[in-house]
């Protein structure tokens, strides 16, 4: 395992509870108990200065940036692939996907490891995490356009909009 | 193996059906291998070995175990009439022409078929009555006259130990004496603390001159403390060599009957040593090592478990578990890399460098070790080609039904081992290769007639080891590959360009292309466009390779070449550019440096002069689009894989390392190129090269001219 470079959250022994202190604060930690029916938890990450957002489940592990080993004979946008605890995972650049500038990486940079059936675990870099949303249904309406199809719906938080990918579609390289 | 089989089916199995097919698959795979072995036996016209019908018997008596365990009653009951035939067997009462025992085969066979219909809904009905019909006949063919027990009277043995003899061991009496074998009475008492170990001791070199056939006490004039046995052995040898060589104390050897076989000159009788006082403990109760295969047929139940648990002494393992035990293997020869980097660190610096060089130590007798790990591990997972080789000749058989000729298989190199993973996958396309030599390489009988070839057809299958790889060749001695036929059929199928230029070898290779078949209409055999193409992918996926030579007339080889194992490989690491690659290193045949000005270029392909042959070059950074480092000298890489050679231009020869290769997750499935990637201690994961289809499209790119 890499040794973090910063101390974002302070744990050593795993990069996981970024992540869960992000769930645990959105959620108001045993701060109300009369809540709102939660019907979707996303997980918040930052492309290009803009929110986005996927559902949670879909999310194995938030990791730092590391050392990326290139791969040839794939689509640019999978930009190589790293190993993980013995496991080797392919890792898609959210920006290229998505079409976006691309900028070099920061200290924020992060991979998001999703779960994947069937040897399809894969990790997707973003540039930033931001936190866990729990919304419910009727702050969420359908987009009406999106980045070629990878944004299926949009998420009202405060004042603005998160923007929620559609896995399935962003990930279907092996048919674009 | 058996989850295998069953997945393909509609109507799924319960757990339980799956259990105990993969019990009972291994128990019939076993009888298989014995029943060839008999068949083998009884046609060579030597004595059938005892303990090899014995061993059939076992197996029967387990699957019969086995089957009443589960609930399978026809399958019990059939196994229960292959034990009856068997026991009669081994006894005597059924000699070795019996047409009963061209029944066993089938026995099996219904088996096998029985299991495959395992959880369909009419399955228990079905079984019921191709059991009972099967039973029927082997009832009736077991309507024969037993041998009569004839009388050991003649002979000069205490009548009290000639009643103890089980009815298996009169037979072996009777069969001894048949053979003209000299039969001895060995006479020998023990402390009665330690009689086990003298006993055990005593048969056992006693078995290494001829055979125990029964082991009884005979308390008669031994003192207190000691116990007499009487130990009656046939023997090859006369009564005064045996003498010599059995060197025990307390022992007296006899002369019971002079054998035939050799005129007998120690023919002396101590008939005075013989005690006929007491009547001889029934066997059953004797504290005796028996003859350890030998076996009560009429056990009570708790003795029958008792069989069943102590017929093999090996574990079955599911392939996955050794799987995770070589992934465990394979990470902690990665973490012992890790220290060795350490080490490499700690010497650097002057104050550290005493503790890096005992690191170091320490570092290289752990890898000794994990190698020894390792090997062991992979020595779990090897299965000899013998079990592979027996299915084939089973496909065979049928053949020779379906198409009426008369093919003699021969296989050599049985006992050539293969990783369990690669020799499962080696199945269908092995059974490929041989259906096509059935089909359209041996001709039919009146053909080879008329060109003077024996009626008779072969197909040679011979296994064989070379370094890293496993080589299984099918050499047929049928009419040959036309190469010109192959080629004018390709191009009606549009497989190739009309005006391309192709060798002959070339032309042959064709018959690997996807949709290749030679046969106008679809044949049950073979024929429908999908078999060469499924042998080569099939063996590309395991990192092997098929190649056919041909020559018209006489006959086709198919050369399989494929690696002993996949589990843990030696990769050499090269770098080009900034990256890093690794290729398995059993596909490496050497590594030269060059100079650039060395590379000779032909009709803008590159190409080296090796040691006067012209050898192919690839470079890698073109392969995989990575920008080289401009150099003026070049490592070469020449791989090889069957008879096909390239070499791979890299910048740098990096080392060499053990690695598992693990595939890669995510969007992208499969890349051309890549057989899957390692992670390597601190520095990340490197991707590894499949040889195979680099080697392939480096070919095919030259041959495209």
């Amino acid at each position: 395992m890499t040794v973090r470079d910063t101390g974002l959250s302070g744990s050593l022994d795993g990069e996981t509870p970024e992540w869960e202190r992000l769930a645990r604060g959105a959620s108001g930690y045993g701060v109300s108990e009369e809540e709102p029916e939660i019907l979707r938890e996303l997980l918040v990450f930052v492309l290009n200065d803009a929110p986005y957002a996927i559902a949670v489940e879909r999310v194995r592990e938030i990791i730092r940036l590391r050392e990326i080993t290139p791969m040839p004979r794939v689509p640019d946008c999978v930009v190589g692939v790293v190993a993980l605890r013995g496991e080797i995972v392919q890792v898609v650049d959210g920006r290229m996907r998505l079409g976006l500038e691309l900028t070099p990486p920061t200290r924020r940079s992060r991979i998001i490891i999703l779960h994947g059936d069937d040897n399809r675990v894969t990790g997707i870099v973003v540039d930033a995490v931001d936190e866990v949303l729990r919304v419910s249904e009727h702050d969420i309406a359908p987009a009406t356009t999106g980045h070629g199809g990878s944004v299926v719906e949009l998420c009202k938080r405060g004042d603005e909009f998160v923007s929620i990918i559609d896995l399935d579609y962003v990930l279907d390289l092996d048919a674009n | 193996m058996a989850a295998k089989k069953t997945k393909r089916k509609p109507a799924r199995p319960s757990k339980a059906d799956l259990e105990f097919v993969a019990e009972a698959e291994e128990i019939l795979e076993r009888m298989r291998e014995e029943l060839a072995d008999l068949a083998d036996q009884r046609s060579s016209g030597r004595e059938v070995d005892p303990d090899l019908v014995n061993g059939i018997f076992r197996s029967a008596h387990s699957l019969k175990g086995l089957a009443g365990l589960f609930g399978f009653e026809a399958m019990g009951k059939l196994a229960h009439h292959l034990e009856d035939v068997l026991d009669s067997l081994r006894l005597g009462r059924l000699s070795m022409d019996s047409p009963a025992l061209n029944l066993l085969d089938e026995s099996v066979e219904l088996f096998s078929r029985l299991m495959q219909r395992l959880g369909k809904s009419n399955f228990e009905s079905e079984a019921q009555s191709s059991v009972e019909e099967l039973v029927a006949r082997i009832e009736a063919s077991l309507q024969q006259p037993a041998v009569s027990s004839d009388d050991f009277k003649t002979l000069d043995l205490d009548p009290s130990l000639l009643r103890a003899l089980t009815e298996y061991e009169e037979h072996r009496l009777r069969e001894n004496i048949n053979r003209g074998r000299h039969l001895l009475l060995v006479d020998s008492t023990f402390e009665i603390v330690a009689f086990e170990e003298g006993l055990s001791e005593l048969s056992g070199a006693i078995r290494e001159l001829g055979e125990v056939v029964s082991t009884l006490p005979s308390p008669g004039e031994a003192p207190e403390s000691q116990i007499r046995f009487s130990l009656l052995v046939a023997s090859d040898l006369s009564c005064s060599e045996v003498t010599e060589r059995l060197d025990f104390p307390d022992t007296n050897i006899r002369l019971v009957i002079a054998g035939t076989a050799e005129a007998s000159k120690a023919s002396h009788v101590a008939p005075e040593t013989q005690d006929s006082s007491t009547p001889s403990p029934p066997v059953a109760d004797a504290p005796v090592a028996k003859q350890p295969s030998v076996e009560e047929s009429k056990a009570d139940l708790s003795a029958g478990i008792e069989s069943l648990k102590s017929i093999s002494d090996t574990v079955r393992v599911d392939i996955r578990k050794l799987d995770e035990l070589m992934n465990l293997v394979g990470e902690l020869v990665i973490h012992r890399s890790s220290i060795a980097g350490i080490a490499e660190r700690l010497a650097a610096d002057s104050t550290t460098r005493r503790a890096a060089g005992e690191l170091s130590k320490a570092q290289n007798s752990l890898g000794r070790k994990l190698k020894e790990l390792q090997a062991s591990v992979l020595d779990v997972r090897m299965v000899p080609l013998r079990q592979i080789f027996e299915k084939l000749s089973r496909v065979a058989r049928r053949l020779q039904r379906d198409l009426g000729k008369t093919v003699n298989l021969k296989f050599d190199g049985v006992d050539t081992e293969l990783d369990k993973l690669i020799a499962e996958k080696l199945v269908d396309p092995l059974m490929h290769v041989v259906r096509n030599s059935f089909d359209h390489g041996i001709e039919s009988a009146e053909e080879r007639a008329q060109i003077g070839k024996s009626a008779e057809g072969t197909i040679r299958i011979e296994a064989y080891q070379r370094g890293n790889h496993v080589v299984i060749q099918i050499e047929d001695d049928g009419r040959g590959i036309d190469p010109t036929l192959v080629r004018a059929k390709a191009e009606s199928l549009g497989l190739v360009d009309r005006d391309a230029i192709l060798t002959d070898k070339e032309c042959l290779a064709l018959i690997f292309a996807p949709g290749f078949s030679m046969r106008d209409e679809v044949s049950g055999t073979s024929g429908r466009g999908v078999g060469m193409d499924v042998v080569r992918s099939n063996l590309s996926d395991m990192g092997g390779i098929v190649d056919v030579t041909s020559k018209l007339g006489r006959g086709t080889t198919l050369t399989l070449t494929l690696p002993i194992t996949l589990a843990i490989i030696q990769a050499l690491l090269v770098g080009v550019g900034k990256q890093r690659f690794a290729i398995p290193l059993n596909s490496v045949l050497e590594t030269l440096l060059i100079d650039c000005s060395e590379i000779q270029n032909s009709e803008e392909k590159e190409i080296l002069n090796l040691r006067g042959e012209p050898l192919h070059l690839r470079r890698l950074s073109d392969e995989f689009g990575v920008t080289p480092s401009d150099e003026d000298r070049q490592y070469v890489v020449v791989l090889g894989l069957g008879e096909l050679r390239i070499g791979l231009l890299v910048d740098r020869l990096e080392g060499q390392l053990d690695t598992v290769i693990k595939s890669i997750q995510g969007p992208i499935a499969q890349v051309r190129g890549i057989a899957g990637a390692t992670e390597i201690g601190d520095r990340g994961a490197v991707l590894v090269i499949d040889v195979s289809s680099v080697i392939e499209d480096a070919l095919r790119r030259r041959d495209a001219a």
